[in-house]
């Protein structure tokens, strides 16, 4: 081989690839000068033509009868992006969709702590169908690429039950629900599985088209937005730059892809990132009933209380107990991303021995021991979220277990009743004025 | 894709570009980012600097995009605009020249932080840090065959000089690059 043709290969060989958060920006300052560009172009050249146009009597009357024929168009596409497809139009499509199969991936990559980094996937079937209800089937991707069968789930939303199989625990769960909950749990699973939810997401922010494609010999438009209030699916994440995209099938104006990331920063200010990617759409397939089926539960899978525990002042006491023994003192904040990443780095004798138990074991082993030894903190957060409508404060920045008579977390029971519990852990319930009174104190 | 097949694509960017089509913009930025970033690195040894400079084209193709003719080729037209840039650059500023080449730079951009948009590999480290050893004219040579795939007369065109010029400095390049990297390219 000649030298110049090694050089060559040396020089193929270098490689330069971009970090997808500044590429977003550089391209979006770029995009930016080209649209003001584009529009102060168009300014100075639309006088110079109207004023040529108009000189000549035939070409006024053209225009005319091309301005009328224009404004009857555009009326019927008044919503659209200029490319002929309107996202709302889609929206409205999906929303009468009987039933749908689509398959996706879910992955998250951060950092636990400066150093620590994370990155966590999983790849799910999802059918839905108005007439039987939900079945999602989760698969775990392992650092080397494989799959493992992580779990399944079954909501028959007639019935109102929820049964969830855990394959790397070997446990499930038979859940009855109430409206509230079967909401809940339609608008969780919805989270990674929803195309009408992303798409309504999509209509309330600016969005674009992004030019025409074809995926699988369909021919598509792709429509896209960087909008923050946008989170495809992503949730508390601080500072977001998102980037999110859908493509359009031209001839049933049905998604045939979604994907979104979002970046930023977690509750505990690491850099995190979420990706949710949704594709293998069928639209109104035909779905027989045995499809919906719950499948034999294997042998050896005991019956697990943790997916359907209920949270409850009882349970939230544990958990802060938990968070005592853990962290030496109630956390900063009831979240849990602070509240797992506080007792990875907590040193007291409770935390070692803890992180002690987890020596030796790896993948979804160690992730399912973890989850279990924290369940009393996972419900308290649980508890905490459920209290979202109900005036909840909570006070573990200033108050310590010796503080007996300091509000440590209070919600609203009714209008003449407050639900506290103080910095030992024992609960009472108040009037707003003693609960003002007790508040008040707090400041002192 | 075979060479006509990409040019008649970009042809067709070009048109799409000057209709005021945003994902004609985000299509050429995608399809030739990286080329640009690796000349602008090969050639400034400096990823911040080449960062700039690589912004700096796609800038100035935002903002005069009527005037980019549809007759050549798009890949060699935008590298040609960074060599500009570089050697404008270079020429107003000392702080470009070579002599302050800081390898720096590129160790902290292969670990990659999160902010820094380029990220390179190691042969690129190697590569970058020979090529600063050479004079400019003789890089832009080596670089334009290279990674541009243009012929000495193209060269000759772009560096205002006679083709055997230009072959003279690819010869001498080369011969010290291969001396530079001789364990990586043997004669």
């Amino acid at each position: 081989m000649k030298s110049a043709d090694k050089m060559r290969r040396l020089f193929n060989s270098a490689a330069v690839q971009t970090n997808a958060t500044p590429d977003d920006a550089v391209f979006e300052k770029i995009k930016t000068a080209y649209t003001r560009t584009v529009e102060h172009k168009s300014a100075q050249q639309e006088p110079r033509m109207w004023r040529s146009v108009m000189k000549n009597p035939s070409a006024r009357l053209a225009i005319a009868a091309v301005v009328t024929i224009a404004c009857l168009i555009g009326l019927s596409l008044w919503r659209t992006t200029g490319s002929g497809i309107a996202l709302a139009d889609v929206l409205a499509r999906v929303e009468q969709v009987k039933a749908f199969r689509c398959t996706g991936s879910v992955s998250m990559t951060g950092e636990a702590a400066p150093g620590k980094p994370y990155q966590w996937q999983i790849r799910y079937i999802c059918l839905k169908s108005a007439e039987y209800g939900v079945r999602a089937r989760q698969e775990q991707v392992d650092p080397n690429g494989s799959l493992t069968l992580f779990g399944e789930t079954y909501l028959y939303p007639q019935k109102k039950i929820l049964i969830q199989i855990g394959h790397a625990a070997k446990k499930y769960t038979r859940t009855e629900l109430d409206d509230a909950e079967l909401q809940r749990m339609q608008k969780e699973l919805g989270r990674y599985s929803d195309p009408g939810g992303f798409l309504k997401e999509i209509v309330a922010c600016r969005h674009e088209s992004l030019g025409r494609s074809t995926i699988d010999g369909i021919e598509v438009e792709r429509f896209g937005t960087s909008d923050p209030n946008c989170r495809g699916g992503a949730s508390g994440i601080k500072n977001p730059q998102v980037d999110i995209k859908v493509w359009i099938d031209l001839k049933t104006r049905l998604p045939v892809r979604y994907e979104s990331f979002t970046a930023g920063l977690d509750q505990t200010g690491n850099r995190m990132s979420f990706r949710l990617v949704m594709h293998g759409f069928q639209w109104d397939v035909p779905f027989a009933v045995a499809e919906f089926e719950l499948p034999p539960i294997p042998d050896g899978y005991e019956v697990a209380d943790q997916f359907s525990d209920l949270a409850n002042e009882e349970t939230a006491i544990q958990g802060l107990k938990q968070c005592v023994e853990l962290l030496g003192n109630y956390p900063e904040r009831i979240d849990l991303i602070h509240l797992l990443s506080g007792v990875d780095k907590s040193e007291t004798s409770a935390a070692l021995r803890f992180k002690e138990g987890l020596k030796g074991l790896t993948g979804l082993g160690r992730d399912q021991k973890r989850m279990d030894a924290l369940k009393p903190i996972r419900l308290l957060v649980k508890f905490y979220l459920g209290l979202d409508k109900k005036d909840p404060a909570y006070y573990g920045r200033t108050v310590t277990p010796k503080d007996p008579d300091k509000v440590l977390l209070r919600w609203k029971l009714s209008d003449n009743e407050y639900r506290v519990i103080f910095g030992d852990l024992h609960a009472e319930t108040v009037t707003p004025e003693k609960l003002a009174e007790l508040e008040a104190a707090l400041s002192k | 894709m075979s060479r006509l097949g990409a040019m008649l694509e970009d042809k067709r960017l070009i048109w799409r570009l000057q209709r005021g089509r945003v994902d004609a913009l985000r299509l050429i930025y995608e399809k030739y980012k990286l080329d640009l970033l690796k000349v602008a690195i090969i050639l400034t040894g400096d990823i911040n600097h080449s960062e700039d400079v690589v912004q700096d084209v796609f800038l100035k193709l935002a903002e005069s995009y009527d005037r980019i003719s549809d007759h050549g080729n798009l890949k060699n037209f935008l590298i040609t605009c960074l060599m500009n840039r570089i050697r404008t650059i270079r020429r107003d500023c000392r702080r470009h020249q070579a002599a302050q080449f800081d390898g720096a730079a590129l160790e902290r951009a292969r670990v990659s932080p999160p902010d820094q948009w380029a990220v390179v590999n190691e042969q690129m480290q190697r590569i970058a840090k020979a090529m600063v050893e050479l004079p400019l004219e003789q890089r832009e040579v080596v670089t334009l065959r290279f990674e541009g795939g243009m012929g000495f007369r193209q060269i000759a065109r772009i560096q205002n000089a006679s083709i055997n010029t230009v072959q003279g400095r690819y010869r001498y390049g080369m011969e010290k690059l291969r001396s530079l990297l001789n364990g990586e390219v043997e004669t």
